[in-house]
């Protein structure tokens, strides 16, 4: 009983204010280390929040966010070829063309590309899925792997990022997290690593991933011309034409081909170049995509 | 019966149990109003259609004709007012053929509200009816369902209310004929300015005793587009093309009549 | 009780079933905190300023609740005016968020220059926004944000974000909703998609017509011109348009009058 009058003779606006710990983090400059996510007051807020932003199974929901797709790596003597398109969709609207979906991972790459096209050390991450899902929890992880650099003073291998990243998505799942992450990288204990982290908490190391509403398609072609021994000219090439047959069947995936290498000393960026003058060049001086005509 | 067909209302039914979106008609948004005068009636209209939050017409027109001294204004569904009203329209014109009188509003009235009640609301059709006939003048509105009114000033559309307020606040009895119109069309800026989903102009149609109708269409035009500020005609030969393939006049004229305007050919010709 | 006249509901009239349950599979929920204020923003960048653009009409359903809501807001100035700022925010979509969202923004920026004596990078900022619109990746802030000002080269910087962070450097964007109907514009005009030089080759070597940063006065006359246009076709769109031209000088607000009906 007591406990019930004490319910009802607070003053009414005790709550109005911000507390102490409240203020400090409402104006902290620096984002928390700890990883603090506000969620709505509701018993079930997975539910929730599915149907305010989850425009597959509502079309009609209020907050669209943006998606990515068709992103591609494969292992081969040379090292790992990553291949991304660069649009983005919100439901039907594309909401840009020029997203870079392949993300530096780890404080040695967060430098722009070196003029000299030197290559850069450090993991390379990719995002399909959750446009700022990827980022955020990539940028999380480029966090922890400057922390491991400075504790353990090496670099971080892949497999233990690939880990930090699917123990992550793991304790998340359920939460409404969408992303399809790979991994690549190249360490002097493991080789050239590839691994494949989506938002379920899947983790798999493999030599060849496809991932996206577009994989099938990129899938078709890589599978098609893939082999271990490919050159380095044959292996880029093979990268570029598997997302540009993806950019051309799926309708979710378009803009520009971002092509990058991950070698022995580094990763090296080989240009983000319009899908269109592309796909002509393949057609009419490789004869491929013969299905399309201008005929009137 | 003749006239709707229903076959595919079950497939549609289905298929929107299962989240396939309907097909959005044109409109909902409007305002129209009605006013009787001393000496007959003045009906007005917004002119703005809408498909959603999008403007599908800046300046279609609201007033329908029922006889030459019956007019009606029609708010809901786009396409629903407009043929109700012509199917009205001829079976008043019928009526009064057989008859041999002067068609009544409230024989219009009835014929509507009978109509749109045996569709259950399915007919979005709002309409406002108006005239002048041998009893004198008639102003009703007629909503979906079949249900009327009969006023000495009445307002429909999502603009309504701003349209009564105007009415509710300056309204006054045995006004004339240009006061009614200035009353209207003050309503109707009330709605085309406070209501989304009006906008653009006002249209005034006048009924008044052994006078012809007028229809003053575009009576106000309150919101014109200004000049814009940048030329965006684009240098010839800035498209890309696959594939030409010229065809002359000549073989124009096998299939098509050709008709040559005047002026500048280099002009695009673009909305106005 | 039973009955063989009961009333059934219309999903259900239909003589026959899918295999899913037909009747709405979303559930409704009776916590609803959005509502959509409408309206539109822009921005564009140049070399040396950028600019950030919106309507300042609010709405609600059919109703207008203010013809003189702004939507572009000053962010980490030294008093209530906003005097001294050299970053500007916009935001569209649920206006009591945006307002929270800038409001938690400038106090950031704020805090950042009085433990760090000096003001806080564009490049920072929009970093920082971007994590704090993910903070609430599960209760999502219900706006799209565009963040504008000069980087450390003095060009123009423009970052735009979707409701939970995503963000991009860009050099224009349109954002609310009457966005689908401005950022087409903005490609051909701004980016010049699909322009070619004419006459610059034949068939597949005909040259696209290269982008090139603007001037000033051309892209001020490009955001008015979306305005009026976006005015004339989208009813949540009108009453006012408010500019911020941000450049080395400082930041510049500009109100032209729109159509209010």
């Amino acid at each position: 009983m007591d406990k019930l009058v004490a319910q009802y003779s607070r003053p009414a606006h005790q709550n109005e204010m911000y507390s102490e710990q409240e203020q400090h983090d409402l104006t902290e400059s620096l984002p928390p280390l700890s990883l603090k996510f506000n969620l709505p007051p509701v018993d079930n807020s997975r539910s929730w929040l599915r149907a305010m932003t989850d425009d597959h199974s509502n079309p009609s929901c209020p907050i669209k966010l943006a998606h990515g797709t068709t992103t591609l790596a494969f292992r081969f003597q040379g090292g790992i070829i990553v291949a991304t398109d660069s649009r983005a969709t919100a439901g039907n609207w594309i909401a840009s063309q020029t997203v870079k979906k392949v993300i530096p991972v780890s404080r040695l790459s967060r430098g722009e590309d070196k003029a000299n096209n030197a290559p850069t050390p450090g993991l390379l991450g990719t995002m399909a899925g959750g446009a700022a899902d990827c980022q955020y929890w990539l940028r999380y992880l480029s966090q922890q792997c400057t922390l491991h650099e400075i504790r353990h003073k090496r670099r971080i291998t892949v497999a233990a990022a690939s880990k930090i990243l699917a123990n992550l998505t793991y304790a998340y799942k359920g939460y409404g997290l969408s992303m399809g992450t790979m991994l690549a990288g190249m360490t002097p204990q493991e080789g050239p690593a590839l691994y494949y982290i989506d938002s379920d908490g899947t983790r798999l190391p493999g030599n060849l991933f496809c991932v996206g509403s577009g994989q099938t398609f990129a899938y078709g072609v890589l599978d098609a011309n893939y082999r271990y021994d490919l050159t380095e000219e044959e292996a880029l090439e093979l990268g570029r034409r598997s997302i540009l047959a993806a950019m051309h069947r799926d309708a979710y995936s378009g803009g520009f081909i971002n092509l990058y290498h991950v070698k022995e000393e580094g990763w090296v960026h080989h240009g983000f170049d319009d899908m269109n003058p592309i796909f002509w060049k393949t057609k009419l001086e490789k004869g491929e995509f013969s299905n399309v005509t201008s005929e009137l | 019966m003749t006239g709707f067909d229903f076959s595919n209302y079950n497939r549609n039914a289905a298929l929107h149990a299962k989240g396939v979106p309907l097909p959005k008609a044109t409109s909902t948004g409007t305002t129209i109003v009605g006013c009787i005068f001393d000496n007959g009636v003045v009906i007005a209209a917004d002119t703005r259609a809408t498909s959603g939050p999008i403007v599908a017409d800046k300046n279609c027109e609201k007033l329908h004709y029922i006889s030459p001294k019956i007019w009606c204004a029609g708010a809901g569904t786009a396409a629903d007012t407009e043929f109700t009203t012509a199917l009205i329209s001829s079976n008043v014109e019928l009526h009064s053929l057989s008859t041999g009188r002067d068609p009544r509003v409230i024989t219009c009235m009835t014929m509507l509200k009978q109509h749109l009640f045996r569709y259950q609301g399915h007919i979005g059709a709002y309409l406002v009816v108006a005239g002048v006939d041998p009893t004198g003048t008639g102003l009703y509105t007629v909503h979906a369902h079949g249900s009327t009114d009969k006023l000495p000033y009445v307002t429909m559309g999502s603009g309504s209310l701003a349209a009564m307020s105007v009415f509710e606040s300056t309204w006054k009895a045995n006004l004339n004929r240009e006061e009614a119109v200035e009353l209207c069309a003050e309503a109707i800026k009330a709605g085309i300015f406070n209501d989304l989903g009006s906008g653009s102009n006002v249209d005034v149609c006048v009924i008044e005793k052994d006078k012809p109708t007028q229809l003053l269409r575009n009576y106000i035009k309150p919101n014109e587009r200004g000049e814009k500020e940048r030329n965006y005609r684009f240098p010839r030969g800035t498209t890309a093309y696959l594939n030409q393939k010229v065809i002359s006049k000549e073989d124009m004229r096998k299939y098509v009549t050709v008709e040559e305007v005047s002026g500048d050919p280099n002009l695009m010709e673009v909305d106005s | 009780m039973m009955s063989f006249m009961g009333h059934q509901p219309q999903s259900q009239a239909v003589g026959y079933t899918f295999s899913q349950p037909t009747n709405a599979p979303n559930k409704e929920h009776s916590f609803y905190p959005y509502t959509d204020n409408g309206g539109s923003t822009l921005g564009i960048t140049g070399a040396d300023f950028a600019i950030l653009a919106g309507d300042t009409r609010s709405v609600a359903g059919y109703n207008i609740n203010s013809r003189y809501a702004p939507k572009v807001f000053k962010i980490g100035g030294d008093d209530d005016t906003g005097e001294g700022a050299h970053i500007i925010l916009s935001v569209v979509g649920f206006a009591a968020d945006g307002q929270a969202l800038k409001e938690r923004l400038d106090a950031v920026v704020k805090m950042y220059k009085y433990q760090h004596g000096k003001p806080m990078s564009v490049r920072a900022c929009a970093q920082r926004l971007s994590t704090i619109l993910y903070q609430k990746r599960f209760f999502p802030y219900y706006v799209h944000a565009i963040l504008a000002g000069l980087d450390e080269e003095g060009k123009g910087a423009l970052y735009s974000y979707d409701p939970v962070g995503s963000y991009e450097r860009e050099q224009c964007r349109a954002a609310g909703s009457a966005a689908s109907l401005i950022m087409p514009f903005l490609d051909n005009q701004v980016n010049f998609k699909n322009q070619y030089i004419p006459s610059s080759g034949d068939g597949h070597a005909l040259e696209p017509k290269k982008p090139e940063p603007l001037p000033r006065e051309t892209v001020e006359q490009l955001v008015r011109d979306a305005f009026t246009s976006a005015v004339e076709r989208h009813i949540e769109v009108g009453d006012g348009l408010q500019m911020m031209v941000i450049t080395q000088n400082g930041i510049e607000e500009i109100y032209t009058p729109l159509k209010k009906d």
